[in-house]
């Protein structure tokens, strides 16, 4: 993060990105609807405004409005504006639960196009796998094989026959093919690069535990799962790598991607918020600290 | 709107110094990213074998906010969400709590329903053609102040009745219906990473008319490059159509152009109110002809036997004399409970019967329209496939966790006096799948033979072989699928030319899920049609935990309980973690067709209702539900002299 060029910084600032879009929508409104732009008491119905009512109208009924048709269109759309700006005076917007919460949609929208605006360079997406190396981190793999021990079909004999047969595996006097010797099941009776996830679905946790611990190239245990008894052999054991961003570009930016999504937004409304002294009155007050109210769960979405 | 604007307002803005981004999916043909495997010889000879060696566990009928009908609900995950949620993630629920799988699931397919599909995001922005039509303006506000799930109900009943506003629908070829479908196709590409997780492409045709639940989820064996060039059949007209025909001509085009793979997976006949395994064509009330038997067996190998709404194996009427039978039973009505449910209609609505059906109308056409595999999916509306008991995020958004869950009413109509009850809804289930490998291509392949089983939840490990050389000391041996694959075929498959005086033999094995219950029987049910030409029905308890002594009547005592309903526990003192048996027909008459499948029953455990009530402290209604005895039904193995 710190060797990035300063500008590249500077222009991925979210609240930059979200101020200036502000700013060009402004303009863009305005030039959008110079009718509107006029002196706080004056209703300008442009040339371009009453085309798009009788383009409006012509989708509806298939042909173009009459003169007085066209008349009503106005006055209708003038009323809405008159409406609409004593409601807005009046305040009518402030306790309307519809209108409140389309607006908020409308700015968290801008904050999800902030995002999905922002294309990571190399430099910020090989920041992004060191600093969370471990999601990245391909798991290590074990290859190993197993024999069972049935704790339904042996009771505490299980035990007893896995040391026997475990011992006489260490003495060079086991049978040719060791996982004869035990009982008939669905577990596999060898798994190959299998990482520790893969190993948890199929044996279990305490298995699992047990055979990334156990020595490469002999037999041990006996290791527990929630099956029965088992001795393993791990035969080769491959330690985790990390793989370097062009190999897994498309995961790392998709990741970064998922996770500016919700830093932006969170740090959106908490610019947006501290602009504010925010007072919570009342029992909950307590919930916020005795002075710091303004600072009432801040950044957290 | 004012994405649109931005779009401009951002290139205004940073024109001038950074790239705009593209939005408009690119389909690339081949799978970024996968983790290189070396191709070193594999040092023991149990593994590299040609044959699956795991079953892979996921969802094929998962929906997210781009279903109309979720979204109206509050759902407001999206694919990207779902997936990340499936691959074992944290992901902050709709309801915003933190919700994550207790362990990762292999595949899943995101299927929104096709009609309308991305209607809802827009309808929640408020875009102005939306809010131009009276009833979307209407939809809109309720969700804003908070009433989705009365949006939803009036979604629902006004897409089952027809009555959806012609300006509001969301068609194939609309630029907004375009782009959810692209979405949906660019959030599984995204995700897909062969060998570590699947995410297939895929949606849910949603024909309900009158209310009628004939729905059917589409997926693709193909990636983005492919799905990318058609879109997705629907149901309202003129593009689309409510009968199964249609849907299925439009998968024979996609294999045509641009030359994919489709396969199509009904659910919830139990709200079809007897129109999903018809014995004549349900829409005109004609003899089926040869071509619908043929292409509805060529396109529908799979059925979805359980899931949120209701188990889908069979029913107490159907099967009197299966102890098993009543399970999480919805059987009140259709689906937008417009229509009581009548006993004449259940023998067209679960699988048992239909595939018992299915003989008969083979032994008239020569093709069996109800040779189907099994499966499990949730359908839950949320985007998050969770269906664990203690790990259950409901089937729509208010469902998720919550003290009011227990308590609150989910479907009611009081014109016909039906009334559904949050409780009642399933916490299941999954789909297990034979692959040799975790691709879409070798997923799918499976799913086409029918490798599969359903589970209610539990992710417990079902082999199945049939075969006529199997005896009791397959049992026995050390590497169960190497003998099963090597004497017999397995889930899914076909048997037929019965050497004299051989009857059919199976090795059958079921192993509980690591963290699980464990199990109490494993059963074979036989279907068959008999010497006068109806079909008969049978369930054999093959294998069973402890010293249990069938009674007179063949069947194996109840195994009891260890659940503690107040403290939402149970014990594993009874059952067994594993069960392994070869069981020979004893009643098999060469002549005649059968089919068998196996099911696996598990202790009883606490169903979800027993969590909630001791995790949130509350006193559950009468007549709650409040312990459950989980199962898995694998595909059958047909018979055909």
């Amino acid at each position: 993060m710190t060797n990035r060029p300063a500008l590249a910084a500077w222009l991925r600032e979210p609240l930059l990105h979200f101020l200036l879009i502000g700013a060009a929508l402004f303009a863009l409104y305005h030039y959008l609807n110079p009718g509107n732009a006029g002196a706080p008491r004056e209703i300008v119905v442009s040339e371009s405004q009453v085309e798009a009512l009788a383009e409006n109208f012509a989708k509806t009924w298939m042909r173009p409005p009459t003169a007085q048709e066209l008349k009503g269109l106005i006055d209708d759309y003038v009323a809405e504006e008159v409406y609409y700006r004593e409601a807005i005076a009046m305040g009518l917007d402030r306790d309307d639960i519809v209108i409140r919460r389309r607006l908020r949609q409308k700015m968290e929208f801008i904050s999800e196009d902030v995002t999905a605006a922002a294309q990571p360079t190399d430099a910020v997406l090989q920041a992004y796998l060191e600093q969370h190396a471990e999601k990245f981190l391909q798991p290590p793999r074990l290859t190993f094989q197993q024999v069972f021990f049935s704790t339904d079909r042996r009771g505490d004999g299980a035990m007893r026959d896995a040391e026997k047969l475990l011992a006489q595996l260490d003495a060079g006097r086991g049978p040719p093919n060791p996982i004869e010797a035990g009982d008939p099941t669905l577990l596999p009776p060898a798994m190959e690069s299998a990482t520790p996830q893969e190993i948890v679905n199929s044996f279990g946790s305490d298995f699992a535990d047990a055979v990334e611990r156990a020595p490469v190239g002999q037999w041990s245990g006996p290791v527990r799962s929630g099956f029965g008894v088992h001795l393993v052999r791990v035969d080769r054991r491959d330690a985790g790598a990390m793989p370097t961003l062009t190999e897994i570009r498309p995961i790392v930016q998709r990741e970064w991607e998922s996770d500016q999504r919700r830093e932006v937004t969170a740090e959106l409304l908490a610019k947006l918020r501290s602009k504010y002294d925010v007072r919570v009155e009342g029992p909950a007050a307590g919930l916020y600290g005795s002075a710091a109210a303004g600072r009432a769960g801040g950044g957290v979405p | 709107m004012i994405h649109r604007v931005l779009a401009v307002a951002v290139g205004l803005v940073l024109g001038a110094t950074a790239a705009l981004p593209s939005h408009a999916y690119e389909p690339t043909t081949s799978n970024t990213a996968a983790p290189a495997q070396s191709s070193k010889v594999p040092y023991s000879p149990y593994v590299g074998r040609a044959y699956p060696t795991r079953p892979y566990f996921g969802d094929t009928h998962l929906h997210t906010a781009f279903s109309m009908d979720a979204g109206a609900f509050g759902a407001r995950l999206t694919p990207r969400d779902a997936y990340r949620f499936a691959r074992g993630e944290v992901v902050t629920a709709s309801s915003g709590q933190q919700a994550r799988l207790s362990r990762p699931l292999d595949f899943l397919v995101v299927a929104d329903h096709s009609d309308n599909m991305g209607f809802f995001p827009d309808l929640f922005a408020g875009k102005p053609d939306v809010m131009a039509d009276p009833t979307g303006k209407k939809w809109h506000d309720l969700i804003l102040a908070g009433q989705g799930a009365q949006a939803a109900m009036e979604i629902i009943r006004a897409f089952s009745q027809g009555t959806f506003p012609k300006a509001l629908m969301y068609a194939p070829g609309t630029p907004g219906y375009r782009g959810a479908w692209m979405e949906t196709i660019a959030a599984a590409e995204q995700y897909n990473q062969p060998g570590a997780f699947t995410a297939f492409i895929g949606y849910e045709w949603t024909s309900n008319t009158g209310g009628n639940n004939l729905h059917r989820n589409v997926i693709f064996r193909d990636n983005g490059d492919k799905a990318s060039q058609v879109e997705p059949f629907t149901v309202y007209p003129p593009a689309g159509s409510d009968k199964p025909q249609d849907l299925w001509k439009w998968m024979a085009a996609y294999e045509q152009q641009p030359g994919g793979q489709v396969l199509a997976i009904a659910h919830n006949g139990n709200l079809s109110n007897g129109r999903m395994f018809t014995m004549v064509e349900s829409f005109t009330g004609k003899p089926f002809d040869r071509d619908y038997i043929e292409t509805r067996a060529k396109w529908e190998r799979l059925y979805e036997a359980t899931q949120t709404k209701g188990d889908g194996e069979t029913h107490p009427f159907l099967s009197p004399n299966d102890e098993f039978a009543n399970f999480e039973r919805w059987d009140f009505g259709n689906l937008d409970a417009s229509v009581p449910k009548t006993k004449d209609m259940l023998q067209y609505e679960y699988a048992r019967m239909a595939l018992r059906n299915g003989l008969k109308l083979e032994s008239e056409f020569g093709t069996n329209p109800y040779k189907f595999g099994m499966i499990g999916s949730s359908d839950a509306h949320t985007g998050l496939t969770a269906m664990e008991e203690n790990n259950f995020f409901g089937k729509t958004t208010p469902q998720e966790p919550s003290p009011h869950r227990m308590m609150a009413t989910f479907v009611d109509n009081p014109k016909t006096r039906i009334k559904v009850m949050d409780w009642q809804v399933s916490s299941s289930g999954y789909a297990a799948v034979w692959a040799t490998e975790n691709t879409r291509e070798a997923l799918w392949d499976a799913m086409q033979r029918k490798e599969t089983y359903a589970t209610t939840g539990p992710r417990m490990v079902v082999r199945f072989f049939g075969g006529w050389d199997f005896d009791k000391g397959d049992a026995l041996k050390p590497d169960l699928a190497l003998t099963g694959y090597g004497k017999g075929v397995p889930m899914g498959g076909d048997l037929s030319r019965a050497p004299a005086g051989k009857s059919p033999a199976f090795l059958v094995a079921a192993m509980k899920a690591p963290i699980g219950a464990n199990l109490d029987r494993v059963q074979i049910v036989k279907g068959w049609l008999d010497a006068r030409g109806e079909t008969r029905e049978q369930v054999y308890d093959v294998a069973w935990s402890g010293g249990r002594k069938p009674g007179k009547d063949g069947k194996v005592p109840a195994i009891g309980s260890t659940v503690d309903v107040v403290n939402a526990s149970y014990t594993n003192s009874i059952g067994a973690p594993e069960l392994i048996t070869v069981w020979k027909d004893p009643a098999f008459d060469a002549k005649q067709r059968a089919f068998y499948y196996v099911r696996v029953i598990e202790i009883p455990t606490p169903r979800w209702t027993a969590y909630d009530a001791k995790r949130f402290g509350v006193q559950p209604l009468p007549g709650t539900q409040m312990t459950v005895t989980e199962r898995a039904y694998t595909s059958p193995i047909w018979y055909t002299p």
